[in-house]
């Protein structure tokens, strides 16, 4: 029983022109046993982002250091993609991530790139079920520089230092900038600890801005006179409610 | 010196401290006067006595210090020709001989009337030869114990200088063309060639500024292969003497920084401008180059610089000065370095 079997649908993304090129001519090497077709490439991760919302790729080979995005957290954002991509990375040198890589099985290849590990990645990525958010979270110490969102169709970006705040309700966590507010799938915990240099938690289900905090008021209850902290935010009327718990906070921003 | 050296044993042979050097001239000045303030207040015994005996030293030993510092200056381009045994002899006698000198030139200054005696007049001398003879020795174990230093430095900053990243990225870059522009494959091949057998042949002797110069193009233009049209470079080396010497490999460490942390994280890149020039009896070095605003600060940056720093210390002691400027969204270093070239001219 035979039958034809459709092209590896391929998309390269690296800053560096001849490596793109390397990649190709390595690519159409391997066409004779394996049948690959380069459906496109990106100089950057914002371009690789919006090329591939509009069409599909199989496999998208990452460079891991590039300007404004990197490739781990391109790849966190295409992740969100309805049929997400697999991905093999591709870097010269980088300690970390390749440490990082091992420990995860991820699929790397390390510059210059052998016509052979090029194959046998390909091969074996073809059935690999695509990476978790979770496991490319893990990948690097550095945070993403924009969260995202897959909305009609496209990949939304939304770039962090936006943020005002991040709240945690049933499954999904709202974003919310002066102008919008977006769900995402992502827990609170795993937010609070990638951006952790950035945001401060006020309550069990909440995070702000340190950069957006303008002050803080206290806020009498009506029923038993009880009152509580709450934190107001630049561009934002709503108040957010500070917790017992976090109440150090007013002293240590305020 | 053993006549066969493994790698293991490139010691330097020792030499006599540069008299013409202001660290080599600043260390002599403190330490004499610290011992005569030690010997001064040795043998006094009130705070008042401390003070006249120091005077009362000084009025020798001021003469035969500056003097003496003032004789090696000029004496300084022959020790050259010596070797180390006949520089220690030349150095003892001949400070023993001008504190004779002033001794006896100074007449009643230093000798109360009917007090001369040929004693206090050999003392003086063999004191004099003696105290540079102490001084001779603090220079040799100074060189010694920096001289590891050295080996290592040049070990790190081997390493340091050319960041695996680039090599990598560089041998991928040419593979990358190889099919395409053989030609500019061959050039940028040739290129890294040059670069590292200047890296690997370290020897901390000092280059022409052209050598130098055109070690930097180079690297350059394999930086350029990889990112094309973002990296823009502009020198400027109007007034800058073709003699001038300098250490090898001191551009290219800045131009790597100055391409890793700055041009490369930039999307549309950006120009790093360098400007060398000579000024006074200096030699001007500053790089320019524009960056990503960012609040962390780049690790990799300070190792690399902190090589440059101790490589530019041992070679010239106090003599070279190191600036860095980092702004929000640029990053400028400047290094001065004493103008020296083959001849020796002290100014340009």
């Amino acid at each position: 029983m035979t039958h034809v079997e459709l092209p590896l649908t391929i998309f390269v993304v690296d800053d560096e022109p001849p490596a793109r090129n390397r990649i190709k001519e390595l690519l159409s090497d391997c066409s004779a046993q394996l049948p690959v077709e380069v459906i496109g490439e990106a100089g950057n991760g914002y371009d690789a982002l919006t090329q591939l919302s509009e069409i599909h790729a199989d496999i998208v080979l990452v460079d891991i250091r590039m300007p404004q995005m990197d490739g781990i957290e391109l790849a966190q954002h295409l992740n969100k993609l309805p049929n997400p991509p697999r991905i093999i990375f591709t870097t010269a040198y980088d300690d970390y991530a390749i440490k990082a890589f091992e420990l995860h099985a991820v699929d790397y290849l390390l510059k210059p790139i052998r016509l052979g590990r090029l194959f046998d990645a390909l091969s074996h990525v073809r059935n690999a079920i695509p990476m978790r958010i979770q496991e490319l979270l893990e990948l690097t110490p550095e945070p993403r520089k924009n969260l995202s969102i897959h909305e009609r169709g496209k990949i939304h970006l939304i770039p962090i230092q936006d943020v005002l705040y991040l709240r945690a309700e049933l499954k999904y966590v709202t974003v919310r900038t002066t102008s919008h507010e977006y769900l995402i799938e992502e827990s609170l915990t795993a937010l609070e600890k990638e951006f952790i240099t950035r945001f401060i938690r006020i309550h069990r289900n909440c995070l702000i801005s340190k950069d957006a905090i303008e002050g803080f008021e206290k806020v009498v209850e009506d029923k038993d006179g009880e009152s509580h902290w709450t934190a107001k935010l630049k561009g934002l009327d709503e108040r957010l409610p500070i917790s017992r718990r976090q109440q150090f906070i007013v002293k240590d921003f305020g | 010196m053993p006549k066969h050296q493994s790698i293991n044993q490139n010691l330097q042979p020792d030499t006599l401290p540069n008299f013409r050097n202001i660290g080599v001239t600043l260390r002599t000045v403190l330490w004499i006067n610290g011992m005569a303030l030690f010997i001064a207040a040795a043998t006094a015994t009130s705070w008042l006595e401390v003070a006249l005996r120091m005077a009362d030293i000084s009025a020798l030993l001021q003469p035969v210090l500056l003097s003496s510092l003032l004789i090696l200056y000029l004496l300084n381009p022959l020790f050259a020709r010596l070797n180390y045994r006949q520089g220690i002899i030349v150095v003892i006698l001949l400070t023993g001989l001008i504190t004779l000198i002033i001794y006896l030139l100074g007449g009643d200054l230093y000798v109360q009337p009917g007090e001369y005696n040929n004693f206090l007049a050999g003392r003086n001398a063999i004191l004099g030869s003696i105290i540079a003879g102490l001084l001779l020795v603090y220079f040799r174990m100074r060189a010694q114990a920096l001289s590891p230093a050295l080996q290592a430095s040049r070990l790190q900053a081997l390493q340091a200088r050319i960041r695996p990243h680039f090599l990598f990225n560089t041998i991928n870059a040419v593979l990358g063309i190889i099919r395409t522009n053989p030609k500019r494959a061959e050039t940028a091949l040739e290129d890294m060639s040059d670069l590292f057998r200047m890296a690997m042949s370290y020897s901390g002797e000092l280059v022409s500024v052209q050598k130098e110069v055109a070690l930097a193009r180079q690297y350059l233009a394999l930086e350029l292969l990889r990112l094309g049209n973002r990296l823009k470079v502009n020198w400027h080396m109007e007034n800058l003497p073709e003699d001038a010497l300098l250490p090898p490999l001191i551009l290219q460490p800045l131009l790597e920084n100055a391409v890793y942390h700055g041009i490369e994280p930039l999307t549309d890149g950006g120009l790093i401008d360098i400007r060398l020039y000579c000024s006074g009896n200096e030699l001007h070095l500053e790089m320019y180059n524009p960056r990503e605003e960012q609040g962390v600060h780049h690790e990799g940056n300070k190792m690399a610089l902190a090589n440059i720093r101790e490589r530019l210390n041992l070679q010239f002691d106090l003599e070279a000065r190191y600036t860095v400027e980092a702004g929000k969204d640029f990053y400028r270093v400047h290094i001065l370095l004493p103008y020296v070239n083959e001849v020796n001219h002290d100014s340009c």
